[in-house]
């Protein structure tokens, strides 16, 4: 699923030039990865293998042009070049996430009027567009931008220039987890989602202390905020326009308290209906809304519950066999609950099968079970089975008795070993190392019941 | 009593350990052969079996750890002597979330009932429950037909 987007958007052939790979992989949204190279591509690296990002729209990039060629999927694109002109309409197309096409500059005219970092921008900008598989830890890229926040209370554009950090630095943090991008995960993450839950929302502008929880994004503002939410709103009009919303995040890698799965709206509006991919990581998960759905942030939540709900359907169908072809939700429910039934049905037929076999049966068998289940994974199954050579018939209880109480012993040698190496987990292990005393000593009991040793101690 | 580790992620836990058939199997034999041991004389095939069944779900259970939920439930279940009552009570967050028809809602109520632990999850959770422990039941079985198959190759 994932890959076959990141195919769509042509990007794993793109990010040769010193993209790290997990940038496409890792990211189950790879919304970021589009906008990741649309950064790197209009700031620093020349993406010039990428069909979405031409050299020339590069170029125009750099030269601050930011009324062309836009593709529509990376939006960030049009936000860096937005900003890399310092003209107008910039910080209105940073506000929109994206999804600001650059086909209304004149609309931006009450834009923001100051924005003073755009040439640090710029600047952090390419730096962190050289990512190349680099150590960011050094980088403190966010400094600058933190700074800048508390004094532009107005930042709606600052905001959005986090956003996009934060998708940019979102994929950093994949590689390696900065604290400096934590926090500033914490405030893009909750200004990403504001942005994405409702467009009337008040952007709440202190992205300095993490506002990380804010999913409901509605709440605090201030008065700036609603001059931003104005401007927003008209961007909004504007990007309705546009087929996608090419702006994606992933997801933090340090949890988050909220999540919500990321969306991801593919570039031709064809597929608006189930591009959404669920975010794998833990923590924080962004959600977008998708085109034409409501950006409540009950639906949203709604929408999250019923995908990872989509999702484990798909994994029970896997499971319960004869279910591929079963579509609906409650024919699978159906069949799953058919399914528990008969294996419940079955152990408990099995148990009296045992039941009905077990006063016949002595130490032996478990041996000879043990080894069998085991695969004859260690030299003690080995062993095991040579012992187990020897009551070709049935000779007296106690005989048999040994060559199977050794048996055991070896299979809980092996058992234990397998154990040991398959579950690391320590409780388990006590718990398996304190079953083997009462057991050893059932065996020692028994074993002094027998004539002779088995012939062949491990 | 148990750890709650929960996976903190957001898709289901394909842990590969998750069903750890030695482990199981050593728990079952052990189980099996202590039966054997302890079997008395007059005890009815109904007993026996019941042991064994509830020998069964034990390794189930300790083969899964504590890291599921239904697992521990079906352990508490086991320890505590006393049956549970109100096991079918749905609780009320359990109940608000299933907004469902009502075909949908008589179905996750059955599969509450089959699962152990089922009743007091959301819908989301139950599923996962269900997968792992669809995935444990089958490990379980397989065990049990392992046995009977060697006892039965054994005996001839």
């Amino acid at each position: 699923m994932d890959m076959s987007e990141n195919n769509k958007f042509g990007m794993e052939k793109s990010n040769g030039d010193g993209m790290p790979p997990e940038w496409q992989f890792s990211n189950p949204a790879m919304s970021l990865v589009p906008a990741n190279t649309c950064i790197a591509a209009g700031l620093a690296t020349p993406l010039t293998s990428s069909p979405y990002l031409p050299a020339p729209m590069v170029d125009a990039l750099a030269a601050g042009h930011w009324n062309h060629n836009l593709r529509g999927e990376c939006n960030i694109l049009s936000t860096t070049t937005a900003i890399s002109s310092t003209p107008i309409g910039k910080p209105i197309t940073m506000s929109s996430r994206g999804m600001i096409l650059s086909t209304a500059p004149g609309i931006f005219p009450t834009s923001l009027p100051h924005f003073p970092a755009d040439s640090a921008f710029i600047e952090r900008a390419a730096r962190f567009s050289c990512f190349g598989g680099g150590n960011f830890s050094g980088m403190n890229l966010f400094a600058p931008s933190q700074s800048m926040a508390p004094s532009h209370r107005d930042g709606m554009g600052v905001q959005d220039l986090k956003t996009e950090f934060h998708m940019t630095e979102n994929k950093v943090g994949l590689l390696n987890g900065s604290p400096v991008k934590n926090e500033i995960d914490k405030r893009i993450s909750h200004i990403v989602i504001a942005n994405s839950e409702s467009h009337d929302a008040n952007l709440t502008e202190d992205g300095q202390e993490g506002n990380t929880d804010s999913t409901d994004a509605a709440g605090n503002s201030s008065p700036s905020d609603l001059a931003v939410n104005k401007r927003r709103k008209i961007i909004q009009d504007v990007a309705t326009d546009q087929a996608d919303r090419g702006l994606k995040e992933t997801t933090k890698e340090n949890a988050e308290s909220k999540q919500k799965v990321e969306q991801n709206t593919s570039r031709n509006t064809g597929k608006n209906g189930k591009d959404s991919t669920e975010a794998a990581k833990e923590g924080y998960v962004h959600v977008r809304a998708r085109r034409g759905q409501a950006t409540n942030s009950h639906s949203l939540a709604e929408r999250v519950r019923r995908e990872k709900i989509s999702e484990r359907m798909k994994y029970l169908q896997e499971l319960v066999p004869g279910c591929s072809k079963v579509t609906g939700k409650a024919v699978m429910l159906d069949e799953i609950i058919n399914y528990v039934q008969s294996l419940q049905r079955q152990v408990e037929f099995l148990s009296m099968k045992l039941a009905a076999v077990n006063p016949q049966l002595d130490f032996s068998i478990e041996g000879l079970l043990a080894k069998n289940i085991l695969h004859g994974g260690s030299s003690s199954a080995i062993v095991l089975s040579q012992e187990m050579i020897y009551p070709q018939a049935y000779p007296p209880h106690q005989g048999l008795m040994h060559t199977g109480i050794s048996a055991m012993a070896n299979s809980s040698d092996t058992f234990r070993r397998a154990m040991n190496t398959q579950l690391p987990t320590s409780e388990y292990k006590e718990s398996s190392l304190q079953m083997h005393n009462p057991w050893n000593d059932q065996l020692l009991n028994h074993m002094t019941y027998g004539a002779n040793p088995p012939a062949n101690a491990q | 009593m148990d750890s709650k580790r929960r996976p903190i992620h957001g898709g289901i836990s394909r842990n590969p350990n998750s069903t750890s058939k030695p482990a199981m199997a050593f728990h079952f034999l052990r189980a099996l052969s202590h039966i054997r041991l302890t079997t008395r004389r007059g005890s009815s095939l109904a007993r026996r079996t019941l042991r064994i069944r509830r020998a069964a779900y034990a390794s189930m259970a300790c083969s899964a750890g504590t890291r599921r939920a239904w697992s521990r439930a079906l352990l508490r279940k086991l320890r505590s002597p006393a049956p549970r009552r109100g096991a079918s009570v749905l609780p009320r967050r359990a109940a608000r979330t299933t907004s469902s028809p009502d075909t949908d809602l008589r179905q996750a109520l059955a599969l509450r009932r089959l699962v152990p632990g089922g009743a007091a999850m959301e819908h989301c959770e139950l599923l996962e429950e269900t997968a792992d422990y669809i995935r444990c039941l089958n490990a379980q079985v397989w065990l049990m037909q392992a046995v009977v198959h060697g006892l039965g190759d054994l005996s001839n």
